[in-house]
């Protein structure tokens, strides 16, 4: 049977063209967004590599055309660590994890070139405020004042593209165009290596990152001081308060904004959620669109196949029988379909299109083949069982 | 391979029976049979009381005017529709109770159909479409129900066309592809349903020949609704029907 029902497809080809091109489309739509959905899933589930539960973002401006000397920064950063409730205070650069601020660049390590990598200022109290979770080495401390080179730490991912296997610990790579003198501030050497983090929001993958020391620094000209403060569980508005009032206490002319970090977090996570969202209703909406064009086409197949249907009856073919054969023929159609789509969607885990692991590519093959045959055997389970109700004897009448 | 179109036929008026042929095994026994179709506004008494009985061997014909239920009648003893009220027995045995999948079967095994309009899967080869009900007999494997197909067409004189397509044949080669289908599952049965209805006076002559060679010379029985009284002259028995019943 199986034999007949492709001779029957092959010689109806020009008639199954539509359909089979309306399968590997829809084939192709649900591989894409199926890819996609994998991957924010997946991405959702890895660990952040830090803890922002706890942390709050503080944006302390000095105030256009005023300057921000270093002892009366110091001062505050002091001030607001002593206040009860506070773990601890780290200065860092204004991107800071899940707001829309970016600074990243390339760096190199003899002859290797990075990927594009998150660069973040961070001072000797960052891990503990973000609570960074160390590979290898140390975070930085007082002790690295005196180094040659400006002391970083670096992301694992990072580490794995610039020296693979090797040691990192005390290597110095460089920023900066190749072939190029090389400036001492851009290079950097490794004293620590911590494990993936995630901070652009929480359905973005890890991207390679790295914390370069902030040296002994002259803050007069700061318009802004970003600083990451770790509080004790429980704490809310009213540590907010009195942070605000903490650091208007040093100056009057400087003014702070309290952010809590899971609100970033939040908020970043519904601007994600967007595009992906409404790729998923789109997809949704073509598959819905597919699925009535395959119940109409089947439909209007069978009512154009009832003499065929009551010819195959009155041959010995049980209702049943006539059922199985519409679904078998739709099922081969189908299968012609995701075919054509399964040679196209290979291509992309074959040339390592965007990055994506091929397990994740995969992943989004078999999804999208069991959506289509699915939805095609749900659209031709009504047809089929109207085709095996059709009475024999009207059907034989009717032509 | 024989070449049924060529064997010579005689034609033998029988006088109008209306009971079986005596001495005859009873293939098909139709008692009582009441065919009404019903809508919500209108009743439609398409057989009244028919009693019919077709003898192995023999070659019926069943005669009468346009919406008589002849084709009714052809669709009731090919199982392929039930009566309102009344009983059919095929080799003697009730078939009422019969599920669709035992109906199926005694379909697949002992009846073969010829209509008027051929029913020809067009898309099928010539010997794909013979080879049709060989698809619903179990544990027949393709090797076997490519030589049954081969040798129904042979049977028929379309050896040489088994690769054509119906619509590069005329309706005569048509109608033999039909019933080369109906023969290759070596039916007891043929029930033919205006099987020259299509055709021109020629052709017609030529699929009537070749019914009454396999008739003849095959022994299979053949039921065959028609409005050439001539064509119906050259069978053993003619059942004539008006109105749903029958009149002689």
């Amino acid at each position: 049977m199986l034999r007949h029902l492709f001779t029957l497809i092959w010689n109806r080809k020009r008639a199954n063209l539509l359909l089979i091109s309306e399968v590997f489309f829809s084939f192709v739509v649900l591989f894409g967004v199926s890819a996609v959905l994998i991957t924010t899933a997946k991405n959702y589930l890895a660990p952040h590599g830090f803890d922002y539960e706890q942390v709050w973002r503080l944006e302390v401006r000095a105030g256009q055309g005023l300057e921000m000397p270093r002892a009366e920064l110091d001062d505050v950063l002091r001030q607001v660590k002593a206040l009860p409730g506070v773990q601890t205070v780290a200065l860092t650069s204004g991107n800071m994890p899940f707001i829309f601020n970016t600074n990243n660049s390339i760096f190199r390590y003899k002859g290797k070139e990075s990927p594009t990598t998150n660069v973040y200022d961070a001072d000797d109290h960052y891990a503990a405020a973000m609570q960074l979770q160390l590979r290898e080495g140390r975070w930085f401390a007082p002790t690295d004042d005196g180094s040659n080179h400006r002391p970083v730490v670096i992301s694992q991912d990072l580490r794995e593209s610039l020296f693979g296997d090797a040691p990192a610990l005390g290597k110095v790579f460089t920023y900066g165009v190749p072939g190029a003198e090389i400036k001492p501030e851009n290079e950097f050497l490794v004293t620590g290596v911590v494990e993936n983090v995630r901070m652009s929001s929480d359905f973005n993958a890890a991207e390679p990152a790295v914390w370069l020391r902030l040296l002994p620094y002259d803050t007069t000209h700061w318009e802004t001081a970003n600083v990451l403060v770790r509080v004790a569980p429980g704490q809310g508005g009213e540590l907010q308060e009195k942070i605000a009032r903490t650091v208007a206490g040093v100056t009057r002319q400087w003014t702070t904004e309290v952010r809590v970090m899971n609100d970033d977090r939040l908020s970043k996570r519904r601007y994600t959620l967007v595009p992906v969202v409404g790729l998923s209703i789109m997809g949704l909406f073509l598959i819905v669109n597919v699925a009535l064009g395959l119940f109409g086409v089947l439909w209007y197949n069978i009512s154009q196949r009832r003499a065929e249907i009551g010819l195959r009856r009155a041959m010995g073919a049980t209702g049943a029988s006539i059922s199985r054969q519409f679904l078998g023929e739709m099922l081969v159609v189908t299968t012609l379909g995701v075919l054509g789509g399964v040679l196209l969607a290979v291509q992309f885990p074959l040339l390592g299109a965007f990055d994506l692991p091929a397990q994740r590519y995969l992943l989004a093959i078999a999804a999208a083949t069991v959506a289509v045959y699915v939805i095609t055997a749900l659209c031709a389970w009504q047809p089929s069982r109207l085709a095996a109700a059709i009475q024999p004897a009207m059907a034989l009448r009717e032509e | 391979m024989e070449n049924l179109l060529a064997t010579p036929t005689q034609s033998r008026p029988q006088p109008l029976l209306t009971s079986p042929a005596a001495g005859g095994t009873p293939v098909l026994q139709l008692t009582n049979i009441e065919k009404v179709y019903q809508t919500s506004t209108i009743e439609t008494v398409a057989l009244n009381r028919v009693n019919l009985t077709i003898n192995r061997g023999e070659f019926v014909s069943i005669m009468g005017p346009s919406g008589c239920g002849k084709s009714t009648l052809l669709s009731l003893m090919g199982l392929l529709d039930e009566p309102t009220s009344g009983t059919i027995a095929v080799d003697g045995r009730l078939v009422t109770s019969y599920s669709d999948r035992e109906l199926a079967g005694l379909r697949n095994l002992k009846i073969g159909f010829v209509f008027q309009s051929y029913h020809l899967i067009n898309d099928l080869s010539v010997v794909d479409n013979v080879e049709v009900p060989l698809l619903y007999r179990p544990g027949m494997g393709g090797k076997e129900r490519r030589q049954r197909a081969l040798a129904a067409l042979d049977k028929v004189g379309l050896g040489a066309r088994t690769g054509h397509f119906p619509g590069q044949l005329s309706g005569g080669q048509r109608q033999r592809v039909a019933i080369a289908r109906a023969l290759a599952g070596g039916p007891e049965i043929i029930l033919a349903d205006e099987p020259t209805g299509n055709l021109d006076s020629v052709m017609g002559e030529e699929i009537m020949d070749l019914l009454l060679g396999l008739n003849r010379q095959d022994g299979v029985t053949i039921v065959m609704v028609t409005h050439d009284e001539q064509q119906a002259l050259k069978t053993q028995r003619v059942v004539r029907f008006f109105d749903g019943s029958q009149v002689g």
